[in-house]
């Protein structure tokens, strides 16, 4: 009896509900439909301008193209290398983002829940990070690279116009930002599992990574996130520290060449096809992996 | 056991701390010195000037204005994001049906939503020059000119440029914290929503009195990112604004004003200087996010 | 001394293991600082080889790949130096940006040794003479020429190139294209309405007049993201009123200097060009986009120099038929006559003093300075050349041919200004203020103050080095 009570009632207050929020519901999806034509539209037409000529690029906005010219993404593909800086942004923001996740989590954890002399210091150095103007550093990074180049065996790798070298610096870049909130995020776990290992013979860094690593995993998620849009993003340093090896450059670092090309060889229609490249992986890539990251998120967020 | 943990602290921090020595103090140290002296860049030997540098820029019109677009930044971009954002976010998640359910297609929004995040900031950058073009081949002035408007300059107009550089960093950063937000919502128990529904609560009152307050650290967290962000613009400044940072200084930020004087003046003392004064300036609000996000320490 | 505070501070910051090497290495830039080795100890001088160069050091060249593009280089300049000395290695290099990629390599002290610093990302040249980085091209200029032993590779060029490539009266940039300004438009465009170049000011503004009330195009346009296309108008028309010492009175900084009455009086014509022939939003269109409206007939004039028809190659109709006018005369008590242009050597190039082989640099310039390679350079890239007598022989396209009829009539009155190299900061504040002057934000005599404000504050800045004219 009782059972058959309760859910009509909510069935009720459903209904009830509904009925208020009605006029809201079609404002909704209108607002809702608005910004998504704001952020679909300047995307959607950079694709069709790829496939216009020059001289529908300058004219009306939306025209639509008389033709589709898919040179333009040869064009593109074989001059401008898009092709390999994509794969070298990749290299360049896995190798990063790993080193920074691992020694970003385990220094944040090491601060967050043990103390020691230097404790506080540490982390405030780490942190203060955060409210560093990397211009201010370009130069004289230039020639710290420059001169860990010059080590015996391993410099080949690590000095200027190497990935080696852009990763360590992405990573140390990353630190502040990852143990500012790593160490907040390993704050808040609880430590009875912990201590519980520890009674029973774990080693400090056995139950780092096999009991607090797992434990934190929403949060390393979202950091996670976070430093691979930062990395991918990043054009500052590549700019100044793979300057003349063509090759090896990162995405941004081609698109903005080939934006400022456009300057002088006015080849517009390349440049959106070479943007479209830039952006359809992006969007693939995130639209396969949206629900993890947005899980990431949904952890990160409430701790 | 003391001993072994102790070296396990070491252990652990060795690696980052060396990296982070090296890479970013040690070079900010020389930063800090460099501004100090008369350095131009190509030289070997910088003179030290003591604090002309810092004297000169008292009576920079341009750097103040710039400071003045960063506090502008500061205070709107994490107002409007998190603004829009939270709307978005209640409305997918508790305005459609059901209450908690969120509406129809709520899934596909978030995803569209979050696409200009992923997108790199140089890419952005380009793709809105085409936006706001002034000719009949911009975006948005193509309907206006066909109307029998007046084009507007969206970037050549030094009374409206600053704003237009804001709604792209605001048309960049709302996919993101729609998500974020989305995903606090999504944990508040659906009681709540239904209590407060019983109890007479329409859709701004229910947003008001159960999400608003149990969203709130997360909107704190956001706050922090945002503003660091605001104090980080760059790249859309610099890439998409006439003069980098025109017209006439109008949307110029700290960041450019660095870059400027150190890469294009080659007055690396006098940016250096800039920087310092950026770092002190910042330092403030890190302080600030520093204390938001204080936790309770645990201790083994 | 100094770079012994900076290894201090590298000391205590970095960690004990991996200091070595980046104290060793931190050594390094401040090595090169002192004394410049490499640059007197020059080889053997022979007459096949008059500066001396090694042929077993590489030659690493450095190309600003911009309008010109590389290919001048890889497929004129560097044969003819490699047929001289084929066992010389040159390693070729172009990039847009040449102050990223290679200001910090000047500051490592081992830069290449030949560098096209030219282009919006050029490096500082006031900054680079200031710190002894670039070779004395004086026994480039005292070298036989390539073409002929008799004569100083000097006598071979245009004296004002040697001119504005001196600082304090060293000769330490090449300037090796000449570019002239003026006022472009298409002749098929002009003939078809039947419009006239304008001779006088007041016919300059009828002409505008007409051109807006046929309704077909605009008037005028300008580069509106960079106002350095329309504040070279202005001083170019400034010193046509006032005679060349009014842009040097600007150059050296003089107080006062852009008080002066011509100055007040061209900015205030252009001032009234900019309030009512102006193409619907020129403030907010790049050169790019101008030129392509011009070509496309939306607008029927822009000021621009002589690289205009090269750049535009692509985008060109036909038959638009390029040509260029000179700025007609503002009055008839103008100091300068009709005919006075804006004429300036151009696309530098330099050769740093602490490179491993700076001779190779130098003989590389020598190659360029050759009939063949100035002529040859001059039809690819369609410009004219500081070296006398390359384009003869040579056809030239209707715009650079109208380039050079004007330069050749313009003869001793031709007039430039030094500042926007001299100091890049003076250079972007008078283009910000000259768009808003433009655009009606600002009135003649708050341009003024500004662009004068900018000077003192420049001339009492102890970091900037002052140069003179």
């Amino acid at each position: 009896m009782a059972d058959a009570v309760i859910p009509r009632s909510r069935a009720y207050a459903r209904a009830e509900r509904r009925r208020r929020l009605g006029p809201l519901s079609v404002l909704t999806h209108v607002t809702l439909v608005v910004w998504t034509i704001l952020v679909a539209v300047p995307i959607v037409w950079t694709f069709l301008a790829s496939v216009k000529s020059e001289d529908e690029i300058f004219g009306d906005a939306w025209s639509l193209p008389a033709s589709l010219r898919f040179d333009n993404w040869a064009r593109a593909w074989e001059q401008a290398h898009v092709g390999q800086y994509m794969i070298n942004s990749i290299v360049v923001v896995a190798g990063g983002t790993f080193g920074t996740m691992l020694f970003g989590s385990m220094a944040a954890y090491v601060l967050a829940r043990y103390r020691f002399r230097g404790n506080r210091a540490v982390y405030l150095l780490f942190v203060s990070g955060l409210a560093f103007p990397v211009y201010l550093a370009l130069t004289p990074l230039f020639f710290v690279v420059q001169n860990m180049g010059a080590i015996p065996v391993i410099g080949p790798f690590i000095g200027l116009n190497t990935h080696g070298g852009l990763i360590l610096v992405y990573i140390a870049y990353s630190l502040p930002f990852t143990v500012f909130f790593l160490a907040a995020f390993f704050r808040t776990l609880p430590g009875a599992v912990a201590e519980a290992a520890f009674v029973d013979g774990a080693s400090h860094t056995r139950v780092f990574f096999r009991i607090m690593l797992p434990m934190a995993k929403p949060g390393i998620i979202s950091v996670t996130i976070f430093n691979v849009l930062g990395q991918w993003n990043q054009y500052q340093l590549p700019l100044v520290l793979l300057t003349s090896d063509k090759e090896k450059w990162v995405l941004t670092q081609g698109i903005a060449d080939i934006s400022t090309a456009a300057g002088y060889d006015a080849d517009w229609s390349a440049l959106f096809a070479a943007l479209s490249m830039a952006i359809l992986p992006m969007l693939i890539v995130y639209t396969l992996f949206q629900s993890q990251i947005q899980k990431g998120l949904t952890a990160g967020a409430l701790k | 056991m003391n001993y072994g943990r102790m070296r396990f602290v070491t252990g652990f921090l060795a690696i980052p701390v060396a990296l982070y020595v090296i890479y970013v103090i040690a070079p900010y140290a020389q930063a800090f010195y460099i501004a100090f002296t008369d350095w131009r860049g190509v030289n070997a030997n910088p003179r030290l000037v003591g604090l002309e540098n810092f004297q000169r820029l008292f009576d920079d019109n341009v750097f103040w204005k710039a400071v003045g677009h960063n506090l502008i930044l500061l205070i709107l971009m994490p107002l409007l994001t998190i603004g829009i954002a939270l709307f978005f976010a209640f409305l997918l998640n508790a305005g459609g049906r059901g209450g908690t359910g969120g509406v129809w297609g709520s899934k596909f929004y978030r995803v569209v939503f979050f696409f200009p995040q992923v997108l790199a900031v140089a890419v952005v950058a380009v793709l809105f020059q085409q936006v706001f073009r002034p000719d009949r081949s911009g975006m948005l002035n193509a309907p206006l000119i066909a109307l029998g408007f007046e084009p507007v300059g969206f970037l050549s107009d030094t009374d409206i440029a600053l704003w237009a550089i804001l709604g792209v960093l605001v048309w960049q950063a709302v996919g993101f914290y729609v998500v974020l937000f989305s995903a606090g919502i999504s944990s508040i128990p659906r009681d709540m929503f239904e209590a407060a529904a019983i109890d007479g609560a329409g859709g701004v009152q229910l947003f008001l009195r159960v999400t608003l307050p149990l969203l709130w650290d997360t909107i704190q967290v956001g706050w922090v990112y945002l503003g660091i962000a605001a104090l980080d613009v760059f790249a859309i400044v610099w890439v998409m604004t006439a003069e980098h940072g025109g017209p006439d200084h109008s949307t110029t930020v700290m960041a450019a004003e660095i870059y400027r004087n150190a890469f294009q003046y080659f007055k690396f003392g006098y940016a250096s200087a800039m920087g310092v004064v950026l770092f002190f300036f910042t330092i403030g609000f890190a302080a600030l996010a520093l204390r938001l996000s204080r936790r309770e320490r645990i201790e083994f | 001394m100094t770079h012994l505070s900076r290894r201090e501070l590298l000391r205590s910051a970095a960690l004990a293991g991996l200091a070595l090497p980046v104290l060793s290495a931190c050594a390094s830039p401040a090595g090169g600082g002192g004394a410049s080795p490499a640059a007197p100890a020059a080889g053997a001088t022979s007459a096949a080889n008059p500066l001396g160069l090694a042929e077993s050091k590489p030659l690493e060249v450095w190309i600003f790949d911009g309008g010109f593009g590389d290919s001048y280089a890889t497929g004129i300049h560097e044969p003819l130096v490699k047929a001289k000395f084929p066992k010389l290695e040159i390693k070729h290099n172009a990039t847009k940006e040449i102050a990223k990629t290679l200001q910090p390599r000047f500051a490592g002290g081992n830069p290449p040794e030949f560098v096209n610093n030219s282009g919006a990302n050029a490096m500082d040249f006031g900054a680079l003479v200031q710190d002894g980085q670039l070779a004395d091209l004086t026994p480039l200029y005292d070298a036989p020429s390539w073409d002929d032993p008799g004569v100083k590779v000097r006598d071979t060029i245009d004296p004002t190139a040697i001119e504005l490539g001196s600082y304090d009266g060293k000769p330490y940039v090449l300037n090796y294209a000449n570019t002239v300004w003026g006022v472009w438009y298409s002749q098929k465009l002009f003939e078809a309405e039947g419009w006239q170049p304008p001779k006088t000011w007041a016919e300059f503004l009828q002409l505008c007049e007409t051109i807006k009330k046929s309704g077909k195009t605009a008037p005028f346009t300008y580069a509106g993201k960079h106002p350095f296309y329309i504040y070279e108008a202005i001083l170019t028309l400034a010193a046509k009123i006032g005679g060349k010492d009014v842009l040097k009175n600007i150059d050296n900084l003089e107080d006062g200097a852009w008080q002066a009455e011509p100055v007040k009086q061209a900015a205030t014509a252009f001032a009234e060009l900019g309030a009512k022939y102006l193409l619907q939003g020129t403030a907010g269109l790049d050169h790019v986009q101008t030129q392509t409206a011009h070509n496309k007939g939306q607008v029927a004039m822009l000021p621009c120099g002589s690289w205009l028809e090269n750049e535009q190659k692509d985008s060109t109709p036909a038959d638009f038929g390029y040509a260029m006018f000179a700025l007609p005369d503002f009055g008839s008590s103008d100091a300068l006559p009709y005919g006075t242009l804006h004429v300036q050597p151009g696309e530098e190039y330099i050769v740093p003093a602490r490179s491993a082989n700076p001779q190779a640099g130098l003989e590389y310039m020598r190659a360029m300075l050759s009939k063949e390679g100035a002529g040859k350079f001059m039809e690819l890239v369609s410009t004219l050349t500081v070296v006398k007598g390359a384009g003869e022989g040579r056809t030239l396209k209707p715009g650079l041919q109208s380039a050079s009829t004007a330069l050749d009539a313009a003869g001793d009155n031709a007039v430039w200004f030094l500042f926007r190299k001299w100091y890049a900061e003076m250079h972007d504040e008078v283009a910000a203020a000259s768009g808003q002057l433009m655009n009606g934000k600002l009135t003649v005599d708050q341009w003024i103050e500004r662009a004068q404000k900018k000077a003192g504050s420049i001339k009492s800045d102890s970091s900037v080095k002052k140069f003179k004219r």
